[in-house]
């Protein structure tokens, strides 16, 4: 499974092993788990972007920290109550499957795992959003490492 | 009866959310839930409502079209619905897609078809129970349809254009900015393959939106007059056509002059500006002017 992180490699597995009534089954299961994937009392995070952009139906927030010594990257990511269930099943599966990946590993994932776990049927007009949440990861992660080159030069 | 429901033309077509809890074991009603949202219902529904996907089951796989009559009784017949079951239908998006799972019906004949005035939002937002228990009823053997109805509601390419030339009725009920060109997706959605912005030459904006309240149910009577005979200057007997990019507001906005304010000849076009803005040879105009 070349390109993923192991734990995402491992979700695009079961995802794939599923027929198709229990593939939905799991994406409700992890649409219920997106709201354990807010920020908690106490964490900081040395990268937070909360917008609400033009092509997504609500304000998503994506909070990020990493590890200077591992390069380990933690991500929390809050969403507002209109996202479409796709995505927050995808935003539980990220939070799960990027955990403690470099940002430069996230930057490199294809996103051609999207239509692996969620199957083509769903994946079509008006359910595209279920790549935003990666993008918004992606750009994060990018912004992190802009910083970290200035700071290094400067 | 909702005393708000008294003032539209066909109040029969709504029914209000005390109405349907009162009434979800009535043997002769089907609720129907159609949502943009693909996973939407699997997380709760109105107990003994059925999903009803406006893409799998409506849509042909192939050939941008409706189902075939065939698949459309299969739907209805794995559904426990026969001619004489009246079909509520509720969805999310203020309604949208429960709006068009409801003309595709009437595509196919069916006409004991009503709509949940607010939809799941104003469902839920009231604490009326859902649901993740998905309802088994017996199998029923629906007719195939014998011919489907699309002259009367349904508008193709051709008859847009030649609304267009003739500068007859031709509502584009998508948001402004969509209308002036300024945008070639919905606000909130991801491009959904359009080559161009604009509208189509004469079509006169009003969006969707101008039709519902904030809790989605329907402007009243006088408000929807306002609206579409004041200010859009047409009648109950205008001969209209409403467009938006496939087809789902537009339904919206047809339900609205159907039932609600009575016109005799209203219809979707459903091809919609997904297929004239990338249409070649189509005009286009741009800007707020209807061109």
């Amino acid at each position: 499974m070349s390109g993923y992180p192991r734990p995402l490699a491992e979700i695009v597995d079961l995802f794939e092993s599923l027929p198709d009534d229990e593939k939905r089954e799991n994406l409700i299961a992890y649409a219920d788990a997106a709201p354990h994937c807010r920020r908690r009392e106490g964490e900081s995070f040395g990268l937070e972007d909360v917008r609400k952009d033009e092509e997504c139906t609500d304000t998503v927030g994506v909070f990020l920290k990493v590890d200077p010594a591992t390069r380990a990257t933690h991500l929390r990511i809050e969403l507002g109550p209109h996202v479409q269930t796709l995505t927050k099943a995808m935003t539980a599966i990220l939070c799960k499957g990027l955990e403690g990946a470099s940002p430069e590993e996230i930057m490199e994932i294809p996103q051609d795992f999207v239509p692996r776990i969620v199957g083509a049927q769903l994946i079509r007009l008006r359910s595209q959003t279920v790549y935003y949440i990666l993008t918004r990861i992606k750009g994060a992660c990018k912004v992190w490492l802009n910083r970290e080159r200035a700071a290094a030069a400067g | 009866m909702n005393p708000k429901f008294s003032g539209y033309a066909h109040p029969e077509a709504l029914v209000d959310t005390a109405w349907l809890k009162d009434h979800l074991n009535d043997p002769n009603i089907r609720v129907v839930e159609s949502n943009e949202d693909v996973l939407l219902y699997d997380t709760g529904h109105i107990p003994g409502a059925v999903h009803i996907d406006w893409r799998g089951d409506l849509q042909d796989d192939v050939v941008r079209d409706y189902a075939t009559s065939e698949r459309f009784a299969e739907v209805c017949s794995r559904n426990g619905i026969t001619p004489d079951t009246t079909i509520i239908f509720y969805g999310d998006k203020s309604n949208w897609w429960a709006c068009y799972a409801l003309w595709a019906f009437r595509l196919f004949g069916h006409t004991k078809v009503k709509i949940l005035d607010g939809g799941r939002d104003k469902w839920k937002a009231e604490g009326l129970p859902m649901t993740r228990e998905k309802p088994a009823y017996a199998r029923t053997s629906y007719p195939e349809p014998t011919r489907r109805h699309d002259p009367e509601i349904r508008a193709f390419f051709e008859d847009a254009l030649a609304f267009s030339k003739a500068r007859q009725p031709l509502i584009d009920v998508r948001s402004p900015k969509e209308y002036t060109g300024e945008l070639t997706h919905m606000p909130e959605y991801p491009q959904e393959g359009v080559l161009r912005g604009g509208h189509v030459p004469g079509a006169r904006n009003v969006p969707w939106k101008t039709a519902a309240n904030d809790d989605a149910t329907f402007k009243s009577a006088p408000e929807l007059k306002k609206i579409y005979l004041d200010n859009l200057g047409l009648n109950p007997q205008s001969d209209v056509i409403a467009y938006c990019r496939i087809g789902e507001r537009s339904s919206h906005t047809w339900f609205v002059l159907t039932y609600l304010l009575g016109f005799k000849r209203v219809r979707n076009y459903d091809g919609s500006w997904t297929e004239w803005g990338n249409r070649v040879r189509a005009p286009v105009a741009k800007g707020a002017e209807a061109g």
